[in-house]
């Protein structure tokens, strides 16, 4: 039989040193950004009850999901995902608290993807939930969040804002099953303009099927959402222009500039979103960094009806942005070894205490003898060795 | 200097066809013409960088961010497509998938189990799923007409441009509309957003190009 011992599972690795503290320092940056606007950090459990991530609720196909069962057979699945746990939660232990709840979390989540590709199943994500507000207030708190998190880390980012409702309005005047619907819909958010043009040429050729078939085009710059507006008139369709262009003149204040895109063509999956998604994006990185939205239903599906926005960002594919760019601060390196002659091991360690609590990075050396912990200072290049007996001593190691 | 833009082209007929429709787009492609065994090859005046690669590869490569565009058939897409903008269909490299068996036998009716032979084992589930038919599917890599002679199969899947060759190896198509195929640019989903300008000009270019060739 092969022995898998020495090898870790497809989509998943070790992470050393500099990749480690990369991945590390995005967290700290980004929990700190979430902390200092009054979110509080929680971990949901890594395994979960299949029903939770059923696929009507989730949008998460279930082959990409990783599962298992429990003592009693029943079908669990390891947590693809941070925002149903955190909306089951908030159903449950938070059904009493005081809205609007503010929830941040940093976790890893597990989806399988198809082998050999290079991605990874096993991803650090960190996000914020905010739970019981709705209205222009809450959806700008939550993408200047956004914004600020992402500009901790990589200034040039690019903010992309969208609108599920829009096509919502649009594919609802569409003489079309749902089954159709989600195959135009896959065709708008893949921009397959050839495909989508051929399932709308089948169509009676409405106001509707005209807009929907420059949806994937419909992306850049505030001028976009002129000309959606010149090519529709339904009253529902033109609201979610009209508040996209609010959110976009007030987030301008921040003078994003050019970094600040907007895309009618965002039709994400999930289903779950219901109004305002947005998406961050950053050079060197071949996906979004960041996914979020307003997701108002959600929570029925829950019994604990309340509107919600959030979103997540995929802090190792911002990590490794970071680390390709030199921007990971590198970490501080031990500058004394501390020696102890024999029967001075304790000492030794109180100094090494000391020493940290000075804030020196100092090593308690575990050789036998002063020349073999002098030969590994060198080695390492630690410039002071510290033996301690009588007294201390300290010396230069030359390096 | 902006990096180029990098566009990754299937080996062969497709990259042909596209060098073609670059350069009557006005892009110098000398590089390419003359590529020696060099993979990567600058083209116009080094604002654009053409990669060459397998089909499948160009896929991998868009969908990781490597490269911004490709150029790969729609067959190739359908058995391995996954995230990615499907942005333009560039019109050449014309063929079709099709469903072919020995003449004279109706493996469709009766009960038994049937085999398909294929090279392309995800579209032929999917066409076989759409159908509600439950099969059984054989990779092959090379000439797949060969499974149904020495009675590895019932019948194949496969992409079709004349059909001479399965009429010489006594096989007949038996339904051809499984999809139609052509060639498409294809973009990474996070540089069509963060270099549209260019992409766009690009697509533009090749959009009118292809207008003109049909």
């Amino acid at each position: 039989m092969k022995n898998y011992s020495k090898i870790t599972p497809v989509g998943t690795k070790d992470l050393l040193f500099e990749e480690c503290l990369a991945n590390r320092t995005v967290s700290s940056i980004l929990g700190n950004v979430f902390a200092h606007r009054g979110f509080h950090e929680v971990l949901t459990p890594g395994i979960e009850f299949y029903d939770l991530f059923s696929e009507s609720i989730s949008g998460i196909p279930m082959e990409y999901m990783f599962k298992m069962s429990d003592s009693k057979g029943r079908l669990m699945v390891v947590r693809p995902d941070s925002t149903l746990p955190i909306a089951r939660m908030v159903s449950t232990r938070l059904k009493n608290a005081e809205h609007p709840i503010r929830l941040y979390y940093n976790q890893r989540v597990y989806r399988y993807n198809p082998g050999l590709t290079g991605r990874s199943n096993e991803v650090m994500q960190t996000g914020i939930e905010l739970i019981g507000a709705k209205g222009k207030r809450a959806d700008l708190e939550v993408v200047t969040t956004a914004v600020e998190a992402l500009s901790k880390c990589v200034p040039d980012f690019r903010i992309e804002l969208g609108h599920a409702g829009f096509f919502k309005a649009l594919a609802q005047k569409l003489p079309v099953n749902r089954e159709e619907r989600e195959e135009i819909r896959g065709f708008i958010e893949s921009k397959n303009y050839s495909a989508l043009n051929s399932a709308l040429d089948s169509l009676e050729q409405t106001q509707a099927v005209n807009v929907i078939r420059k949806l994937p085009r419909l992306f850049g710059g505030i001028e976009v959402l002129d000309e959606a507006c010149n090519l529709c008139d339904d009253s529902d369709a033109l609201a979610t222009l009209e508040y996209l262009r609010e959110i976009y003149n007030d987030l301008s204040k921040l003078g994003l500039g050019e970094r600040l895109i907007i895309d009618l063509g965002l039709v994400q999956r999930n289903d779950y979103y219901s109004n305002i998604v947005f998406s961050g994006y950053v050079e060197g990185s071949g996906e979004p960094v960041l996914i979020g939205g307003r997701y108002d239903n959600l929570l029925d599906s829950f019994d604990a009806p309340a509107p919600a926005i959030g979103f997540g960002i995929n802090v190792d594919a911002l990590a490794s942005v970071m680390m390709n760019r030199g921007n990971i601060p590198q970490g501080k390196s031990v500058e004394v070894l501390v020696h102890s002659q024999k029967g001075y091991e304790i000492e030794a360690i109180k100094y090494t205490n000391t020493l940290s609590e000075a804030n020196i990075f100092g090593e308690n050396s575990v050789f036998e003898t002063e020349e073999e912990a002098l030969a590994y200072a060198k080695a390492k290049g630690i410039k002071k060795l510290s033996i301690v007996g009588e007294n201390i001593k300290t010396i230069d190691t030359g390096v | 200097m902006m990096k180029p833009l990098r566009i990754a082209l299937t080996k062969g007929r497709l990259e042909k066809d596209t060098i073609k429709l670059l350069e009557n787009a006005g892009y110098d492609c000398t590089a390419v013409r003359e590529k020696g065994r060099k993979l990567i090859l600058p083209i116009g005046s080094g604002e654009i960088e053409v990669v060459l690669a397998k089909a499948a590869d160009v896929i991998t490569y868009v969908e990781n961010g490597v490269c911004d565009l490709g150029v790969v058939g729609k067959d190739t897409i359908m058995e391995n497509g996954r995230s990615f903008y499907e942005i333009l269909d560039l019109g050449f490299g014309k063929c079709r998938f099709a469903l072919a068996g020995k003449a004279g036998t109706d493996f469709l009716s009766g009960y038994n189990a049937i085999t398909i032979a294929t090279k392309y084992p995800n579209v032929t589930r999917n066409f076989f799923e759409g159908k509600g038919m439950d099969i059984r599917v054989i990779k092959i890599e090379g000439s797949v007409e060969l499974a149904p002679l020495l009675g590895l199969s019932d019948a194949i899947v496969d992409i079709v441009e004349t059909g001479s060759t399965l009429k010489e190896n006594g096989l007949v198509i038996i339904e051809d509309n499984v999809a139609p195929i052509s060639a498409r640019l294809i973009a990474n989903t996070a540089s069509l957003k963060l270099r549209k300008t260019e992409i766009e000009e690009l697509a533009d270019k090749m959009e009118k190009e292809r207008a003109k060739m049909q």
